[in-house]
């Protein structure tokens, strides 16, 4: 656990503090996120938890130790620490960079060499290929994985992380930040995060701390950020689309319902009945394999239905083949489905099977609710 | 030709002032490194030292060759040879060995140094393993230059009681014999030129690899 108690730096020849009397508690395992606009202090509170800066005054506790009693150098041994430049060494290879702090260590050749291909694999680098070559070798994105492998080289509970991804192409970023959630759910490292955009602390957050001009405006999980900002500054931080924004943090799975109706082709006459029978205001037709393509709603049947033709009720279902998302998939992206199949149903999929239905009344419901939570 | 009869018929003395020239230079480079590569080490950790240091460097180095080798000789420990003429040589050394080392070990890119030290790494291991071998080309490209400039300036040591090549240049001088003029400076451009070369190849040895890859090869 990380606790800042009061923690103030003033810099040399400033009047105005660049943190102003800090207090936040992390608790062990998770990931809180530093975000503001630049300059509000975030990589100053981050380099005065490794003793990279010295705090003016306030205390700063890692396991309830006071960081002070700890010798700088040895504190930061067991920190791992990740910027956004990566700062890897340019005459070293991969290799030797991760082994940087095992060194440190005094550890024996051979575990550091073992321990560096296990971090390869581990970042997705094949070792064979990677660990001898130079940092000017890499591109970006690899770059900056072989900075988080350095920085996991001795597996520190503690990560601190400015800005790390910042620097790579958007798509190389938010596959780093995919590969980092899925390490992290394994790891439960306690982590801080350094970032600017607000979207990725939303995204990588357990919690979020909220900084403007050294202070702490608030500290939450994204829900209750989301749900409850503090002010008129934090509102506006998030933007308008704050909703939207909360419905990146859930699943399709949290809110999807039973399919109820399931058809074939050969019971599409009949199909207004069978919905009828299953009071289900959606039928998902299913080819010869089980697999689905398609539903129906109650007003494509027009309430009786029995007069619309087979082959034109066919037609409608098979237009909604792309109407389906996976359990997985964040409420935010189902919406958007929904909108652009024009519908307000959405069929569930469980890799290829059918799971259930999800509606735009229960995200809509789902929405207010937590609103007023 | 009578600038290699000049030398067939002198070769025991140009033997005599070559060894001479070439230990003179050998110790003023060995004194400088000693000296200096500290010192350009030392002043990066304060801007204000580092300006006086280089400031006095430069105002060293302004002064001509002639002037400082008779100064020294005023000076009662340093007197009329080779002390004095080693004093002079290492003072001019002082502005392309201190500035390049300075400069070699500044420049390396703060994100390195940052990181490093996130990592644990204290100030001596950052600068053996870090800044030291990044600023080795920068480094090199100033011992070069103090190498051959103190092979070409090491001539007027001359004057101030010297026996070496510059005695072909002086001498000639006042007896005006081309021939002896003209070998003694082509000698001395031959050594310079010489070593120069030597040191390009050890260079190469020296930088580290990783400087020198680059992406695709
Ligand atoms: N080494 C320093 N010396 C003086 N002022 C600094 C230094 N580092 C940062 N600052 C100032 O402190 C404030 C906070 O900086 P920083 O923590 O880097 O912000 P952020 O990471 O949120 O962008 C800024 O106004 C910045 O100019
Ligand atoms: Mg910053």
């Amino acid at each position: 656990m990380i606790e800042l108690r009061e923690v103030t730096k003033v810099y040399k020849g400033q009047t105005v503090p660049a943190v102003d009397r800090l207090s936040l508690k992390i608790p062990e395992g998770e990931t809180c996120v530093f975000v503001g606009p630049s300059g509000c202090g975030k990589s100053t509170t981050l380099r005065m938890i490794n003793r990279m800066i010295e705090p003016t005054s306030g205390t700063i506790l890692i396991n309830n130790k006071d960081i002070r009693e700890s010798d700088p150098d040895r504190l930061r041994m067991g920190i791992g620490y990740v910027i956004q430049q990566i700062g890897l060494l340019p005459h070293r290879t991969v290799a030797e960079n991760i082994a940087i702090v095992p060194r440190l260590y005094g550890w024996p050749k051979e575990k550091i060499r073992k321990r560096v291909d296990e971090l390869l694999e581990l970042i997705g680098l094949d070792p064979e290929t990677t660990r001898d070559k130079y940092p000017s070798q890499l591109s970006g994105g690899q770059m900056q994985r072989v900075g988080v492998a350095r920085a996991m080289a001795v597996d520190p509970p503690i990560m601190l992380m400015d800005e790390p991804f910042g620097a790579v192409d958007p798509i190389a970023r938010n596959y780093l930040q995919d590969e980092f959630l899925r390490l992290q759910r394994e790891m439960r490292k306690t982590i801080c995060f350094v970032t600017h955009d607000i979207n990725e602390a939303i995204k990588m957050g357990d919690r979020i701390a909220i900084f403007n001009k050294g202070r702490l405006v608030q500290y939450g999980t994204p829900h209750e950020i989301l749900t409850r900002p503090a002010n008129e500054f934090v509102s506006d931080f998030i933007g308008y689309d704050r909703v939207v924004k909360k419905l990146g943090l859930y699943r399709v799975a949290d809110l999807a319902g039973p399919a109820g109706c399931v058809a074939r082709e050969g019971e599409l006459p009949e199909i207004g009945r069978l919905m009828r029978e299953k009071e289900s205001d959606v039928a998902f037709l299913v080819d010869a394999h089980g697999r689905p393509c398609g539903f129906l709603t109650t007003e494509d049947i027009g309430g009786m239905g029995d007069e619309i033709s087979p082959q034109s009720l066919m037609q409608k279902a098979l237009g909604r083949r792309g109407a389906f998302a996976q359990r997985e998939m964040v409420l935010r992206d189902a919406l958007s489905l929904m909108l652009e199949y024009d519908t307000e149903y959405l069929g569930v999929l469980n890799g290829g099977d059918l799971a259930g239905v999800i509606t735009l009344s229960a995200i809509r419901k789902h929405s207010c609710r937590k609103e007023g939570e | 030709m009578n600038y290699i009869r000049f030398i067939q018929d002198n070769i025991p003395l140009i033997l005599e002032y070559t060894k001479a020239h070439f230990s003179l230079v050998l110790w003023a480079v060995l004194i400088s490194l000693v000296l200096w590569v500290p010192v350009g080490v030392l002043i990066t950790r304060s801007e204000k030292w580092a300006n006086r240091v280089l400031g006095i460097a430069n105002t060293i180095f302004c002064i001509p060759s002639l002037s400082l080798f008779a100064v020294m000789v005023t000076i009662p420990f340093l007197g009329l040879g080779r002390r004095s003429a080693l004093v002079a040589l290492v003072l001019y050394a002082m502005m392309p060995l201190v500035r390049n080392v300075y400069q070699g070990v500044k420049v390396v890119d703060k994100s390195v140094i940052e990181a490093a030290r996130g990592m644990g790494m204290n100030y001596w291991r950052i600068l053996w393993e870090i800044q030291l071998p990044l600023a080795t080309p920068v480094i090199f490209a100033g011992f070069r230059i103090t190498v051959v400039m103190t092979t070409g300036i090491a001539a007027i040591a001359t004057y101030i009681g010297e026996r070496n090549l510059g005695r072909l240049i002086s001498e000639g001088l006042t007896r005006f014999n081309i021939e002896m003029i003209v070998d003694g400076a082509l000698l001395i451009a031959f050594i310079a030129i010489a070593l120069d070369t030597m040191l390009g190849a050890l260079e190469k040895k020296i930088v580290p690899r990783g400087l020198r890859v680059h992406r695709g090869h």
